[in-house]
């Protein structure tokens, strides 16, 4: 049925090709004309095929057929005897008349069809090309932004369309998902939601959801082997036209296409969530046996001492009384300073540290630190070597007293009483460099890496307490200064670990101003 | 000994028990109260000579209760708080408050901060002189020793000096500080205040790294200790 309508169609609209081949029907008949002097009527008649060719390659099967007709007649009236008159002297013509006929529509129609096979082939040589393109697009998109962009592009370079993409977990709630690059859709909310509604509907009462063309929009179902994941709108630059059969076709691979490549990414960000989640659960274990541990050992030594004072048959002298006492006391104080730590881990991660920062001194830091290490720093000789023309450093303070306490928990708990620990700082460009320095056990060279990370806590026979957090928030507090901290060894033994801190500018020093 | 009435106000059962067992011996009269409430009765009825003011209290904000009191009575308060922030010290020192120490604390620094406060309120006008370990200023002169030998101050840490002394024992905030001796339009240039600090340790101090006599309150400000 529809070759016929095809058909029908090209021989009316080829008006052009009929004028043709009337134009070259007379020229061959002139041609004719000469070449009967010399020649038979039987090879004249090749002229005339030769004439219904090159119309059938030109101008398809219609002209062709009518150029054939035109020269059984022309050859009729012109070139066979009597001349100028359709009557035949020689009957045998009958027959030539009617091969050159038959040739003549067969040639025509053979040589329509090859031009329309190349015609096809042609198209379907460029759907591939950009359906290829597109799918090669969406492989290397990151996200799912990324992918709706990239099928929105492509839309818009092979049908010239602005594309919105209603996901459906957006449908429902009537939010909608425009890409940035469609500031110009209008979206007409009324046709939107009828087409959206009678999409689903067919989707519910199980028909395969099928293309929609609205008004103003042509409203495209999302397919995956899943169901309905989307819809598509279109909406023509320019005015709309209507669309041939392949476009139609093209598009609806097109959907298929990107249908696949948005459950594809969101089924990838599914399990990346999930997986996100285990891995917090599985840190979250980690803190909570970490943690109980942790508060618990203090507490066994203050309610140990406090019972025992308590206890009347447990006789001591003062001596041992003030020892006990002195034990708990230095538990409970480490018990502040880890819930300290792990209140400030909570307020690293979650990003609700408020940074106050201003210009200060080195000194000043290091001897807050020092002084709030109290009892702790003074099992070591600690040596202090602050330049005075040292300029200010722009920090916050109690986040790198903080710091600083930390680290200096760190050289006082690992390396042996009495060894002396080196506080260093200088400047390098225009930043100021504080190296805490210890006679310790140092750290094994494969842990250097790993010492700031959470919970990391290297394998000692020595067993030290502690939660592997206090470096970890180290590295958390010097980073949002934009600064580093690095752990190294140190020839002859011990550990260094170095802050790197930004001075402010050095246009605005300070020791200018100090007197002003 | 002491026999200052201290008003205790925080809702903790147990603090308030060690408090009353620790202050009572050093000879202290303790009255204890749980609401902010009451301690601003008790204040006025009371007229006791010293507040330690917990800022977590179930019926106010402890230094909304330091801002009424500070409408009519220049009665010492010391700030007891869980809360450590540079931002609620500023607050509750600029609202007013004497002194801030955040739980846990020792009973020996409380102590210590006590006995300060309450020296503080007692003095009628400023003492012209201070004297702690080897300094010994001397306003009325404008002299300056260290072990009897003179410091040479520069004007602008001489003034930073003398306010500290006028205020020896309490936390004097950054903006405290910088607008008492720069003026108030310097209420924000703190860098100017930390290295005139850091040179007036340097002239001053046994070990500037280790400071003793003007003390770091972290993010706060500065205090010069009398003892």
């Amino acid at each position: 049925m529809e070759q016929i309508r095809k058909i029908s169609k090209t021989l009316v609209v080829n008006w052009k090709g009929y004028i043709f081949g009337l134009g070259l029907t007379v020229l061959c008949t002139l041609i004719g004309r000469l070449l009967i002097l010399f020649f038979a009527p039987a090879n004249v008649i090749m002229v005339f095929l030769l004439c219904v060719t090159v119309t059938a390659i030109f101008w398809g099967l219609g002209p062709s057929i009518f150029v054939s007709v035109l020269s059984v007649l022309a050859f009729d009236f012109f070139l066979v005897p009597p001349y100028f008159t359709f009557a035949v002297a020689d009957t045998q013509y009958i027959f030539t008349f009617t091969v050159l006929l038959l040739v003549g529509i067969v040639i025509s129609y053979l040589t329509a069809k090859i031009q329309e096979q190349t015609k096809e082939s042609k198209q379907q040589e460029r759907e591939t090309a950009i359906l290829y393109s597109l799918s090669r697009n969406l492989n290397v998109t990151a996200g799912l932004d990324d992918t709706l962009k990239t099928i929105t592009r492509g839309i818009h370079e092979t049908f010239g369309c602005n594309t919105l993409i209603l996901l459906s977990d957006s449908l429902n709630s009537e939010k909608f998902i425009s890409q940035r690059e469609n500031q110009s859709f209008t979206i007409d909310e009324g046709e939107l939601k009828s087409a959206v509604l009678s999409i689903q509907n067919q989707e519910t009462t199980g028909q395969k959801p099928d293309m929609l063309q609205y008004k103003k929009a042509r409203y495209v179902p999302l397919k995956t082997s899943r169901g309905m994941i989307g819809i598509m709108v279109l909406q023509s630059l320019d005015t709309p036209k209507d669309w041939t059969a392949e476009q139609t076709r093209l598009l609806k691979v097109f959907a298929g296409l990107a249908a696949v490549a948005i459950e594809h990414i969101q089924l990838a960000e599914k399990a990346k969530n999930a997986q996100i989640l285990e891995a917090t659960e599985k840190l979250q274990t980690a803190l909570l046996n970490s943690i109980s541990h942790d508060l618990r050992t203090p507490l066994v030594s203050v309610i140990g001492v406090l019972s025992s004072l308590q206890e009347k048959d447990i006789s001591l002298d003062d001596e041992a009384k003030r020892n006990l006492i002195q034990v708990a006391r230095e538990e409970a104080e480490r018990l502040n300073h880890l819930i300290t730590n792990l209140l400030d881990v909570s307020r690293v991660e979650s990003g609700t540290i408020k940074m106050s920062r201003q210009l200060f001194d080195v000194q000043d830091l290091v001897g807050t630190a020092l002084e709030q290490m109290g009892g702790r720093a003074r099992t070591h000789q600690i040596n202090i070597n602050v330049p005075i023309e040292l300029p200010l450093v722009f920090v916050d303070f109690g986040l790198i007293v903080q710091t600083l306490v930390n680290v200096l928990d760190n050289a006082q708990k690992y390396s042996p009483a009495d060894s002396p620990i080196d506080i260093k700082a200088r400047q390098t460009g225009h930043e100021v460099y504080i190296e805490i320095a210890d006679h310790g056990v140092g750290i094994p060279s494969q842990d250097l890496l790993h010492v700031f990370d959470k919970f990391y806590r290297i394998q000692r026979p020595d067993n030290v307490a502690g939660t592997g957090l206090g470096l970890s928030i180290c590295k958390g507090i010097v980073e949002a200064h934009d600064g580093k901290i690095t752990a190294e060894n140190r020839t002859g033994g011990g550990t260094v670990i170095r802050l790197v801190l930004p001075v402010s500018d050095p246009s605005k020093s300070a020791e200018e101003k100090a007197d002003a | 000994m002491p026999n200052e009435r201290v008003l205790v106000v925080d809702d903790e059962q147990p603090i308030r028990r060690f408090l009353r067992v620790a202050l009572t011996s050093q000879a202290y009269t303790v009255i204890e109260v749980g609401l902010g409430q009451e301690a601003l009765s008790i204040v006025a009825s009371q007229k006791p000579d010293i507040i330690i003011l917990d800022l977590g209290l179930p019926d106010m904000d402890g230094i909304e209760v330091t801002r009424l009191l500070r409408e009519w009575t220049k009665i010492p308060i010391i700030i007891l708080s869980v809360r450590g922030s540079e931002r609620d010290k500023i607050a509750a020192l600029d609202a007013g408050a004497d002194d801030y120490l955040i739980k846990p604390f020792g009973v020996g620094e409380l102590l210590a901060r006590l006995r300060v406060a309450i020296r503080r309120s007692l003095q009628k006008g400023n003492e012209p002189i201070f004297a702690n370990s080897n300094l010994i200023v001397d306003l009325s002169k404008r002299l300056v020793t260290i072990s009897g030998q003179e410091v040479q101050l520069t004007p602008n840490e001489y003034d930073l000096l003398r306010v500290l002394v006028n205020d020896a024992g309490k936390v004097l905030t950054h903006r405290h500080l910088l607008r008492a001796v720069w003026g108030a339009e310097y209420g924000d240039e703190s860098h100017m205040l930390h290295v005139n600090i850091s040179n007036l340790r340097r002239k001053i101090e046994s070990d500037p790294s280790r400071p003793q006599l003007i003390i770091t309150e972290p993010g706060v400000g500065y205090r010069l200790k009398t003892e």
